[in-house]
């Protein structure tokens, strides 16, 4: 007898219950110049790495970040990007540098940190150094900063 | 090796401290039930976005929260074959008697080695910053425990040897 | 003033109400009774249980002027509770009348309309009904509002006009609703809300910016202005007229019940344990300060981060255990010393999270005084005006208002 009735899930079908769409706005923006944006940034933050400006690369960065589905490679080079300013920053300027930005960059600074480390052994990502980051970003930003890392749908 | 710890362990008490914010929340698909809602997996806007800390591939920390538990899963190192096997006996033994843990999953979640469940009841009847006591103590703990485990065994394992080769050498 | 402590239980208190002249409360202990406490000095000393309820009670509210008592559970069913006189001895005694809620899913919140004749019952079942008496049955028959919500509705806050409703949900967002109906209200005056509103009509929504669960809202005094504190560490001010929001980010816990002292000064706690005042207005919101005077550094400053200063002896402590346990078969495996020692009590006067904050006493301008009490069994009436500033300034640096739109 067929028994995988079972497993069909049917309060997917309850016309109440809220769909994923829904949970979030979606990004109003068009994928592919949310890709075009990532890659121009990149180019953008290593110009200031240069010149040793990690809080402007910071918020190159993570400003308009790409978020929700569709978006699977402006987000991986948007990370990648951010590594090389998480991994090449001195551990003494981790500090001033998360000050100098805002709130909402403090958030979605958190995000990408936890994202990291959600992948760890994915290019050229250290364990060490993303929890370097979070301590201090902790210190900083609180664990409220924590709280809507989790309760925020739109993910990075 | 403290130093290394000390990150690792920090972001998972400050990740665990957001995370158990918990309230008595009755579920919206079965009528009068009351389920850890990151269990049953049944409406989505109730669960929150799952966050990793890990120090390596080899060592990480899962934390599920949602409206009304959460569930925290634990990757415990493992550098070797006998350090498999000990981690497996540890954490068979801890699941086993996983009622007087009281916190403890009797199975964990698949890719790690042991999950604990936090509901609402248990930050109600316990003090929350002494459950995060307990869990980061855990994961102290684990790591000595089982390379403790594992020099008593080496050791064991070489006086067991010596004695039987010196009833062998004397009868010469 | 020194706020007054007062020890209910030992379990979660989940709702509390006192009586119009303050002599008594009741409260649900996280139990399916109401347990109804009588002032005696400086005591709560419990007098009655009101049982009906079959499974945990969520929330009480106790009517001023009528001095009924309407409560809500998790198992679908409201009762509004009188004060009847026995017909053999005449003692007075609380007799419960029949809500007919029509829901299927627990009962979360209840509050009684500012005329009182009504209340408002959110419930799990993506519903909130508004009931109303009717005298022929001898019951309270209801209404619900439905369209748009999408979760469990987890509070209400009646608009002092006594038609609008607001209510704030899991699925993340606050909204003002019109529960005018017909029978019972007269034509409300249009307001910033709107001006015609048929029941149903949805005036407004409106959500955190990293989303979160709504889990409370208020009008202020005047009704003009809604405030809603969400999951995500925050407490947003709405204006309806921009529409402006204001959101202050926490940089602690959530916040989890809010309550209005005057039009530009507003009390909420949370899961931080202590009720945190805010201050505004029109030009924007932020945070004033606390009322628990905790003098010393904050509970998470207390709390060393990370491990204890013992882990540094770990490959000695290893290799003795393993010293002894093979030359002298003793183990002293798994009493290795304790890590992590922090001190048992909160520096804050409530131990756990605050789960309702409301107003105690009003001088006829503002709230003076508001009461609070959390899942640690406790009941603190605070002095609304005694806000200190001291103890969170180290947490609280980055605390600003924020425009949104």
């Amino acid at each position: 007898m067929d028994i995988n009735f079972r497993k069909i899930d049917i309060d997917v079908y309850d016309e109440d219950a809220i769909h994923e769409s829904e949970i979030y706005e979606a990004d109003p923006r068009d994928p592919g110049q949310v890709l075009n944006e990532a890659k121009q940034k990149q180019s953008g933050v290593r110009a200031l790495l240069a010149r040793n400006d990690v809080a402007g690369a910071l918020k190159t960065v993570l400003e308009g970040a790409p978020f929700g589905p569709g978006a699977d490679e402006a987000k991986s080079i948007t990370l990648q990007t951010l590594l090389t300013i998480l991994n090449s920053t001195k551990s003494t300027d981790i500090s001033g540098a998360i000050k100098q930005l805002t709130q909402d960059d403090h958030d979605t600074l958190m995000k990408y940190l936890y994202k990291g480390m959600a992948m760890p052994g994915w290019g050229d990502i250290s364990g060490s150094v993303l929890l370097g980051w979070h301590e201090k970003l902790t210190e900083i930003a609180g664990t409220g900063c924590i709280v809507r890392t989790m309760t925020d749908r739109r993910i990075v | 090796m403290s130093n290394v710890l000390r990150p690792y362990l920090a972001a998972v008490r400050s990740t665990l401290t957001a995370a158990l914010t918990l309230e008595n929340f009755s579920s919206q698909v079965v009528e009068r039930h009351n389920k850890p809602e990151v269990e049953t997996r049944g409406s989505k806007e109730v669960l929150l976005n799952p966050l990793t800390i890990s120090r390596n591939e080899n060592e990480r920390v899962l934390i599920e929260p949602s409206v009304n538990s959460i569930r925290l899963s634990i990757k415990i190192k493992q550098a070797d074959e006998i350090e498999r096997i000990l981690c497996h006996q540890f954490t068979r033994f801890m699941m086993q008697r996983a009622e007087s843990f009281i916190v403890l999953r009797r199975k964990p979640v698949s890719g790690y080695d042991i999950s604990f469940l936090i509901t609402n009841t248990h930050t109600e009847t316990m003090l929350k910053h002494k459950i995060v006591d307990f869990i980061i103590q855990f994961m102290e703990e684990v790591d000595k425990e089982i390379s403790e485990m594992k020099l008593s065994l080496n050791a064991r394992a070489r006086i067991v040897a010596e004695s039987y080769l010196t009833a062998v050498s004397s009868g010469f | 003033m020194a706020p007054e402590v007062s020890s209910l239980a030992q379990t979660p208190v989940t709702a509390h109400a006192f009586s119009p002249d303050r002599t008594q409360l009741a409260a649900s202990l996280n139990s399916n009774g109401v347990q109804i406490f009588s002032r005696s000095g400086a005591d709560w000393i419990p007098s009655e249980t009101l049982s009906e309820h079959d499974k945990l009670i969520t929330s009480i509210d106790w009517a001023p002027n009528t001095n009924r008592i309407v409560t809500a559970s998790q198992d679908r069913n409201a009762y509004v509770w009188q004060e009847t006189p026995d017909l053999e001895t005449g003692k007075l005694i609380w007799k419960p009348t029949l809500v007919v809620l029509r829901i299927n899913r627990a009962a979360t919140y209840v509050r009684w309309s500012p005329k009182e004749d009504k209340f408002a019952v959110a419930s799990g079942a993506r519903a909130i009904c508004i009931c109303s008496f009717d005298s022929e049955n001898n019951w309270w028959v209801s209404k619900q509002l439905k369209k748009p919500i999408r979760s469990t509705v987890l509070s209400v806050d009646w608009h002092p006009n006594n038609v609008l409703l607001a209510a704030g949900s899991a699925d993340m967002k606050a909204r003002v609703f019109s529960a005018y109906i017909k029978e019972v209200d007269e034509r409300p005056a249009p307001s910033v809300w709107g001006s015609k509103l048929p029941f149903n009509t949805l005036c407004g929504e409106y959500s955190s910016p990293s989303g979160g669960w709504v889990h409370s809202v208020g009008f202020s005094p005047s009704g003009d202005v809604l405030a809603f504190v969400s999951h995500d560490s925050s407490i947003n001010v709405v204006y309806p007229g921009g529409p402006t929001v204001y959101s202050v980010r926490m940089p602690t816990l959530p916040l989890v019940t809010l309550a209005w002292l005057s039009e530009n000064s507003l009390v909420a706690a949370g899961h931080d344990c202590q009720p945190l005042v805010f201050l505004g207005s029109e030009g924007g919101w932020q945070l004033g300060g606390s009322l628990d005077d905790t003098s010393g550094p904050k509970t998470e400053a207390a709390r060393p981060m990370g491990s204890s200063p013992v882990v540094g002896r770990l490959k000695a402590g290893a290799f003795a255990t393993f010293r002894d346990a093979d030359s002298r078969g003793q183990s002293t495996l798994g009493s290795g010393s304790g890590s992590s020692t922090t001190d048992t009590k909160l520096l804050t006067l409530h131990q756990n999270t605050i789960t309702s904050v409301r107003p105690y006493e009003h001088d006829g301008v503002q709230v003076t005084k508001v009461s609070t009490t959390g899942v640690d069994g406790m009941l603190v009436v605070w002095d609304a005006n005694d806000v200190t500033t001291g103890g969170i300034n180290t947490l609280t640096g980055k605390v600003g208002g924020m425009q949104l739109r």
